[in-house]
């Protein structure tokens, strides 16, 4: 891990207009939340419903989105990469300081925003913020690591990523169940509904059972690691369009 | 010392062949790689610089493979033509970053020896985002410097930069090519070349057109007769003996300079100092008028 | 070599300078002007949107996203066909705002493309160096991309149109359910492209104005929806048609329904009467406009941003 790369990737993301997007996305979720508060009284029946689908189906992949991408794509397109890649910093390591500090940063936004959501819109005894909160912790760590690869790997990477996180995870998987089984949003709710299990007012449903769920999400983050810094072994030097 | 070895080096992008067989060595001193724009210098300095592979043959720096190789890059200083930068960051940081980066001992000396070396250290503190096109390239002059390697790969350097920071930035690389440093630089503007590298390669096409110095590549020319243009005490009289001594193709007289053509230099040079001495006529100026690069490198491209 | 001579400046001082003619020629012909300068540039953006004119890597999105927005209509006209339906799953104009997410994403791709770039090479200067006005380009880009979204929705609901032909529905009413569609597509791309230029106008990273648009644009989305059904819960249906013009894809669907009577889409778009479908058009009216003059103020300083 350099300690170095971490620096300047942390830089790179709280440093830029992004972190506002981030920042407004959240002030969004808390916006959203309270508004569902005010309308249902409220109900955590509306408030999960509220969490969920628009706080972890929208808005924590996007945040996540802007963050994966946002670790390397801008350094890979304007050719600064240059100079953590002419270093004798084996890639692995490149892609390793970088991946922490997003994850870091993705994991503490998204749950933040979820948790602190949660206690406005309605909760139970803390529950829905606690599987929603662990939920988005898990989510983010395998969306950063698959948001970063489609970062070194593709030139449109925020929209390759957004037709995977909502066109593939969110439409499609409504018309096509066998595509739930391949979604990091279906993973990581499944400790979500173990949390919840007993639960009567929050009802989370996840189509996989805990373990394959837990499996898929390390098998995701693993293998796009293992890809990115394949690929950044190879990067040409490639000049922007 | 190191060198850098490239054989049979081609590259290919689809149909296209930006470098066609190349062959060269580049040692210790300064070289300058010169060609046109789109020569394919860029993708050459790529291949050197482990960022590109050949497509076929082999790039090497003392006999290891540069490509997939970053353990290199600690005796490799790289000046990248990409403009941008980690803007937010004041040149000290980003100078500081690379040191850290390139484990360098004693990162803080070093990167403030780096930016002297540049003579940026009065903008130490400025933010690298609103820095000039000039000062942005002495940047990444300091972040190829800043660890000391003994090769340094400079691409388009003096881009962007006005006369005083050039002339300053050539007396650096002459010196470090003194000091035993293999320096390569590439450029189009023949003045900078012509000053300070010992050796060029000239690449036109992909191809490699002359390697050596280029004086002695002149004279390697020889289907181009060598032009001379003399001054002297009595110029009309002294081409009728030239013309007459049959060592010149040709001899133009304008009102006060004589242009002489020569393919057979030896001969006419020896035979000038002769023809004027048995004229009576004084010598003024004997110049040639087409050994500078600029000529070498006209006939080279023309080709 | 040329000759030295002597020349006389227009105060009437000798001088041994020259100017050599040496061939540039003096253009003194007619000249296509502003009119001709502004087309280009709109054909240019136009073009440029879906990768024309440009190497085959940068046309890979947009077409792709194209036939991603189109398929469904295929899928539904095919089932039309077959199953012998009486009318089409999605309207002509219900099918743009229904599946909004790939119009989202189409032009969340091509408005920083259309701006970003000129922002960051700083080349404004060189474009209001030429006949062209300040107005012109951006109305140039405006329209320009404008056309390439009108186009890209006007797809599928002309392959809705084609299928309701063969699966033989009454022709008058497909050509007007059809022109009824480009209209609205016409006012979906219009209302789009404002919003989206105005986003990416603030930004010379492409990547970053692509967020900038698509987390806007996806989000509003989500976040109206949450509105109205609260206001609907504290309130009434009506009072959510109110809030509803907050999302651009709500506020087209209400203002169909408004022009042209057909049925909305979403719930809460219906606008409530003739109050109702003057505060619609009116939102439109002050949306657009109001982003066209912040995109006037945008480029008013010749390097922009």
């Amino acid at each position: 891990m350099n300690v170095v790369i971490m620096r300047l990737t942390l830089r790179a993301l709280l440093g830029s207009r992004r972190v506002w997007i981030l920042v407004g996305m959240a002030a969004l979720l808390w916006i959203v939340a309270g508004l569902s508060r005010w309308g249902s009284g409220a109900d955590v029946g509306t408030a999960t419903g509220v969490i969920v689908n628009f706080g972890f189906g929208t808005l924590v992949p996007i945040m996540c989105l802007l963050v994966g991408t946002g670790a390397v794509a801008p350094e890979i397109e304007d050719g600064s990469i240059v100079y953590l890649l002419a270093k004798p910093v084996p890639r692995r390591t490149v892609v390793l300081s970088k991946l922490i500090v997003a994850m870091a940063v993705a994991v503490a936004f998204s749950v933040i925003s979820i948790v602190v959501a949660a206690q406005i819109a309605g909760d139970a005894e803390g529950q829905l913020a606690l599987s929603m909160g662990v939920a988005s912790a898990l989510a983010s760590i395998a969306y950063v690591a698959v948001f970063f690869m489609i970062g070194v790997v593709s030139r449109n990477s925020i929209i390759v990523g957004l037709i995977y996180a909502m066109l593939w995870e969110g439409t499609l998987a409504g018309y096509v169940p066998g595509v739930r089984a391949v979604s990091v949003r279906q993973w990581a709710l499944a400790p979500a509904e173990q949390i919840v299990e007993d639960n009567s007012v929050i009802s989370i449903a996840s189509d996989l059972p805990l373990v394959p769920a837990i499996v898929l999400l390390v098998l995701a983050t693993v293998v796009s690691t293992i890809v990115s810094v394949q690929r950044l072994k190879v990067l040409s030097a490639r000049v922007s369009e | 010392m190191s060198t850098i070895e490239l054989h049979g080096v081609s590259r290919w992008f689809g149909n296209v062949v930006a470098v066609n067989d190349v062959t060269m060595s580049i040692g210790p001193g300064v070289t300058g790689l010169l060609g046109p724009n789109g020569a394919g210098k860029s993708t050459l300095l790529s291949m050197m610089g482990g960022f590109l592979p050949p497509s076929s043959g082999t790039v090497t720096i003392d006999g290891v493979p540069v490509w997939r190789n970053p353990e290199l890059y600690s005796g490799i200083g790289l000046v990248p033509e990409t403009e941008a930068m980690f803007d937010a960051m004041t040149a000290y940081e980003f100078v500081l970053a690379n040191a850290r980066l390139h484990r360098v001992d004693d990162p803080a000396s070093a990167t403030v020896a780096a930016l002297e070396q540049v003579e940026l250290i009065e903008a130490r503190d400025r933010k690298v985002g609103t820095f000039s096109k000039g000062m942005k390239q002495r940047v990444k002059m300091a972040t190829a410097l800043v660890h000391k390697p003994k090769v340094l790969l400079l691409d388009e350097p003096f881009n962007g930069m006005d006369p005083r920071q050039r002339l300053h930035l050539l007396e650096l690389l002459q010196r470090l090519g003194d000091e035993g440093h293999t320096v390569l630089f590439s450029s189009h503007i023949l003045e900078e070349v012509e000053d300070v590298a010992g050796t060029i390669e000239v690449i036109v096409a992909g191809r490699q057109a002359a390697s050596g110095d280029f004086r002695s590549i002149r004279r390697l020319m020889t289907e181009r007769p060598h032009q001379y243009t003399v001054t002297s005490s009595d110029n009309r009289a002294l081409a009728a003996a030239i013309i007459a001594d049959g060592s010149a193709d040709a001899v133009n007289l304008t009102s006060d300079v004589l242009s002489i053509q020569a393919s057979d230099f030896g001969r006419f040079v020896h035979a000038l100092p002769r023809i004027a001495r048995d004229a009576g006529i004084a010598l003024h100026d004997v110049t040639p008028a087409d050994e500078s690069l600029e000529s070498v490198f006209a006939y080279l491209v023309a080709r | 070599m040329t000759s030295q001579e002597s020349a006389v400046t227009p105060d009437g001082v000798a001088t041994d300078s020259v100017i050599h003619d040496i061939g540039f020629r003096h253009y003194d012909g007619p000249r296509l002007g502003r009119g001709w300068a502004f087309r280009s540039l709109f054909y240019e953006t136009l073009r440029g949107s879906f990768g024309l004119g440009r190497p085959a890597k940068v046309k890979i999105m947009p077409w792709v996203l194209i036939v991603l927005f189109a398929l469904p209509s295929l899928v539904m006209v095919a089932i039309t066909i077959l199953t012998a339906s009486e009318e089409l799953p999605l309207s002509y104009t219900m099918y743009p705002v229904a599946i909004s997410l790939v119009v989202s994403l189409f032009i969340a791709g091509r408005a920083p493309y259309a701006v970003s770039r000129d922002l960051r090479d700083g080349i404004m200067p060189l474009y209001l160096s030429r006949p062209i006005r300040r107005q012109d380009y951006v109305y140039a880009k405006l329209l320009g991309l404008s056309a390439a979204v009108w186009i890209f929705v006007a797809t599928p609901v002309t392959i809705l149109f084609i299928g309701a032909l063969l699966a033989k529905f009454s022709v008058k009413d497909a050509i007007f359910g059809w022109l009824g569609g480009l209209l609205m597509a016409a006012v979906l791309s219009i209302l789009l492209t404002s919003i989206s230029l105005v986003l990416a106008s603030f930004t010379k990273r492409k990547g970053l104005g692509v967020a900038a648009v698509l987390s806007t644009l996806i989000l509003l989305n989500g976040f109206v929806a949450v509105l109205v059904s609260v206001v609907d819960m504290q309130s009434s249906e009506t009072a959510a048609s109110y809030f509803a013009v907050l999302d651009p894809y709500m506020l087209v669907d209400g203002l169909g329904a408004a022009w042209l009577g057909v049925d909305t889409t979403f719930l809460y778009s219906q606008p409530d009467g003739a109050l109702g479908a003057v505060y619609y058009s009116a939102v439109l009216l002050v949306v657009v406009t109001g982003c066209v003059a912040i995109l006037l103020r945008r480029f008013k300083k010749v390097g922009g941003v």
